[in-house]
């Protein structure tokens, strides 16, 4: 049976050994410099000699350069074809040019044709040494003074043909060798590298010995951070309000928490940010490289699972409530209109306008909903461009005032400058803080609305004379489903979702928001984006970013830049 | 003109050193945030062995009493200007500015560049001819600055494809770009001036000055295997690597 496994592995096995390609190309670059160095710092140099040293600097240099680039891709011809050919190129031109030191090539054609067999097969060796044999034997007839000795002719065709053969088998046999080992361990890496579960080896004493970029993740460390510490340092799993004692050995493998082995126990750890973080952890012993015993960990992170659970809860929670409402009154006035048919028509009327207007409430909160899901899914992609904020914010709060008859003044210089922002997104922004701003000043406070330059930054301001917030409501209030009060969703109706919204699309668009507030005076947010430049994104230096000559010039000379985060 | 090519050669020279200064200073600045940039270490490679160049050549005509050839004078002049620009645009950017100038649309005197250039290189070769008519020995102590006009006009082809697929991009040109742009190739044709005036015998390649030139040749390849690797192949992610505008995962919520 042949798997996909062995398939690959005998094609990998046919590859050259890319590595001594790029080390071998060095080399030859570092040759040819040193040569070609050395010869223009010889005294009173003429004739044959010269131009060798022109040759191997203007040719040879030039020449390793660009098999060295090609190194790059072990497969391109120029690297394994064209280094041997040019080196072979360089040696005769030694042969003709400098006939006293003729025999020196012959070393050289012999590395040569091995560094060949080594990586492009007996084919190109054998073809190689020929070529060396017939410019050997050429240079001899061309330039008497390069004359080789027939024993030594001789030794040299015997020594390329041996060499040939030699490294043509070593190199065949190291491939298989490289190809069956790369196979396994490529499997086991590859497995541990991708796999989601944290996994992580320690020795019988508890000493961490490997660790996959999962369990760096989950843990918050680097995995090189991880090597040599202790288990209970860099796990410190706990069990309930216990923390788990590694000191005789593995808990986890000792029993010493309860759940199904096979499927793992529920523990928890305090996260970076001093939060519990819940997992799911397992424990295996196996048996160590030297034969000693290692323990290999597996541990998930579930807190998601938990978030979940309780998201959910809340969700159901509060959109069931946010859609009764409005479903209450469709529903009412649908049942009156279907019972009286000869309703009278201001009524019908009435009970028309506010089927509608419901309706379009239901569909903002289904909107609203269905953004918020997709943040969380991180599928929210914005396109950064710059973007006029003055007639966005024009169009939004006029629209508003008259949809619910408020008083919302709009100060906006003539010179605002352009935000480095998405449209859509600045509009949602601009929408939730206002509908916020008017929903939170239930006594018809005026609401004021500002945006101007400054520095880098572009702020806008939306500020209410309304309820307000204490401290710790202020802190809070980006959080999704949070509401200053349990009463408010039944007080001021609302998902506890709009100010999560606007809180990620600024952060998307490389801004910042910040709230200050006061218990029944109001609440000023202030959003402040990036100035869009006249440039961007390709003229100017990249916005989010300190100036740097080293981005600048690799932006310029066109590798491609992304913004950071 | 030998008191003119001395100061401009010595000025280009004391650039060169500031600008491998200032990309030090970066280097060693993002290199926290960012990890270490082969793009760094390949232009101070270059800045510190350009600039000594320079620096040196400058000297001997100005201490040593060595002759200063009227295309070397050219050479040079002609390629201040854009090696100023670009020297002042990082200077700016050091201080908190853009760092750039946008070119809206293509202005005439950028239109007249190609032409310009042309005309230079033609007036070059005719020069060159001059320069050579009373005799020229080629020898090896040339080579390091003949492989160095290689390599810079190379990274010059790069940095001039960028910009114009950029003017398609933006509707115009960056100013930042356009001056490194012609900075390369200028610099290439400054190497060329040294080697026809060396082959006529007007300048003398000494010791120092070829050890100086050879060590360019490395930094130069070094610089060009990086652009190569970073463009084409990304064999390594250099300071271009940060993450995308999409929203970030929201924060773990408490157990």
């Amino acid at each position: 049976m042949t798997s996909a496994g062995s398939a690959a592995g005998s094609q990998a096995g046919n590859e050259p050994d890319a590595l001594a390609l790029r080390v071998v190309a060095r080399i030859r670059v570092a040759v040819a410099i040193g040569v070609a160095a050395t010869g223009s710092f010889l005294p009173g140099m003429s004739g044959g000699p010269e131009w060798l040293f022109l040759v191997i600097g203007l040719l040879w240099v030039p020449w390793a350069s660009i098999v060295l680039l090609a190194a790059d891709r072990a497969t391109s011809p120029v690297s394994l074809l064209g280094g041997p050919v040019g080196d072979v190129a360089v040696l005769f031109a030694v042969q003709m040019l400098a006939p006293g030191v003729a025999h020196a090539a012959l070393p050289g054609y012999v590395a040569v044709v091995a560094f060949a067999a080594y990586t492009s097969g007996r084919d190109f060796a054998a073809l190689l040494a020929t070529g060396a044999l017939t410019l050997t034997v050429t240079a001899q007839y061309v330039t008497p003074a390069a004359k080789v000795e027939s024993p030594s002719a001789a030794l040299f065709g015997g020594v390329l043909v041996a060499v040939v053969l030699l490294l043509d088998r070593t190199a065949d046999m190291q491939r298989r060798e490289v190809a069956r080992s790369n196979r396994l361990e490529g499997r086991s890496d590859a497995v541990l590298a991708h796999i989601a579960d944290g996994v992580l080896v320690t020795d019988a004493a508890g000493g961490v010995v490997q660790g996959n970029p999962a369990v760096a993740r989950l843990l918050g460390r680097w995995e090189d951070d991880l090597v040599g510490r202790h288990c209970s340092e860099v796990l410190g799993l706990r069990a309930g309000e216990r923390a788990l004692d590694c000191s005789k050995g593995c808990a986890l493998l000792a029993g010493g928490v309860s759940g199904d082995p096979a499927l793992g126990r529920e523990v928890w750890r305090a996260g970076t940010d001093g939060r519990r973080q819940p997992l799911l952890a397992n424990a295996v012993a196996v048996g160590g490289v030297d034969g000693s015993i290692e323990v290999v960990h597996s541990l998930r992170d579930i807190t998601k699972v938990k978030q979940a659970d309780e998201a959910k809860t809340l969700f159901l929670a509060t959109a069931s409530h946010e859609l009764r409402t409005p479903l209450t009154v469709i529903s009412g006035f649908a049942s009156t209109l279907r019972s009286d048919p000869d309703t009278d028509p201001v009524m019908r009327e009435r009970a028309l306008a506010a089927i509608e207007r419901r309706s379009v409430e239901l569909t903002k909160i289904i909107d609203r909903l269905l953004l918020s899901s997709r943040i969380e899914a991180g599928r929210v992609d914005l396109t950064l461009a710059p973007t006029d904020m003055a007639p966005l914010l024009w169009e939004r709060a006029e629209a508003l005032a008259a949809a619910t008859d408020r008083t919302i003044s709009v100060k906006v210089p003539g010179d605002l400058p352009a935000v480095h922002g998405d449209a859509q997104a600045c509009v949602t922004v601009v929408d939730h803080l206002l509908d916020n701003a008017i929903k939170y000043s239930p006594g018809g406070q005026p609401v004021e609305v500002e945006m101007r330059g400054a520095g880098d930054d572009v702020v806008l301001t939306v500020t209410d004379a309304g309820v307000g917030m204490d401290a710790e409501q202020a802190a809070r209030c980006f959080d999704k489903f949070w509401q200053a009060e349990s009463t408010d969703v039944r007080r001021f109706g609302g998902t506890g979702i709009g100010l999560y919204i606007v809180r990620s699309l600024v952060e998307a668009m490389h801004g910042d928001i910040a709230v200050s507030s006061v218990p029944s005076a109001g609440t000023t947010f202030t959003v402040s984006l990036r100035r869009a430049l006249a440039e961007a994104p390709h003229g100017g230096v990249t916005p989010g970013t300190e100036p740097s000559v080293i981005r600048e010039f690799m932006r310029q000379i066109g590798v491609p830049m992304r913004i950071d985060a | 003109m030998k008191a003119a090519v001395a100061g401009l050669n010595l000025l280009l020279g004391m650039v060169y050193l500031s600008y491998g200064l200032m990309t030090i200073v970066d280097l060693r600045r993002g290199w926290e945030k960012r990890g270490f940039s082969h793009f760094g270490l390949a232009w101070i490679a270059m800045a510190f062995t350009c600039g000594p160049h320079h620096f040196e050549h400058g000297l001997h005509i100005a201490v040593a009493g060595r002759d200063g050839g009227a295309l070397d004078l050219i050479a040079v002049v002609v390629g201040l200007p854009a090696g100023v620009t670009w020297f002042l645009l990082r200077v700016d950017a050091l201080a908190g500015g853009r760092g750039d100038r946008f070119i809206s649309g293509t202005p005439r005197w950028i239109s007249a560049l190609p032409a310009l250039s042309a005309i230079y290189l033609v007036a070059l070769v005719g020069a060159a001819g001059a320069v050579l008519a009373g005799g020229a020995d080629f020898n090896p102590k040339m080579t390091p600055n003949v492989l160095l006009l290689a390599v810079y006009f190379l990274v010059g082809y790069y940095l001039a494809r960028t910009q114009l697929r950029n003017r398609r991009l933006i509707g115009g040109w960056s100013l930042s770009g356009l001056s490194l742009t012609f900075v390369f190739p200028t610099c290439g044709l400054m190497h060329i001036a040294f080697v026809l005036y060396a082959a006529a015998g007007t300048y003398t390649v000494d010791t120092h000055g070829l050890v100086i030139d050879w060590l360019a040749v490395p930094a130069a390849l070094y610089f060009v295997w990086v652009v190569r690797s970073t463009i084409y192949l990304q064999t390594f992610d250099d300071w271009n690597n940060s993450s995308a505008g999409s929203i970030p995962a929201p924060a773990a919520a408490p157990a």
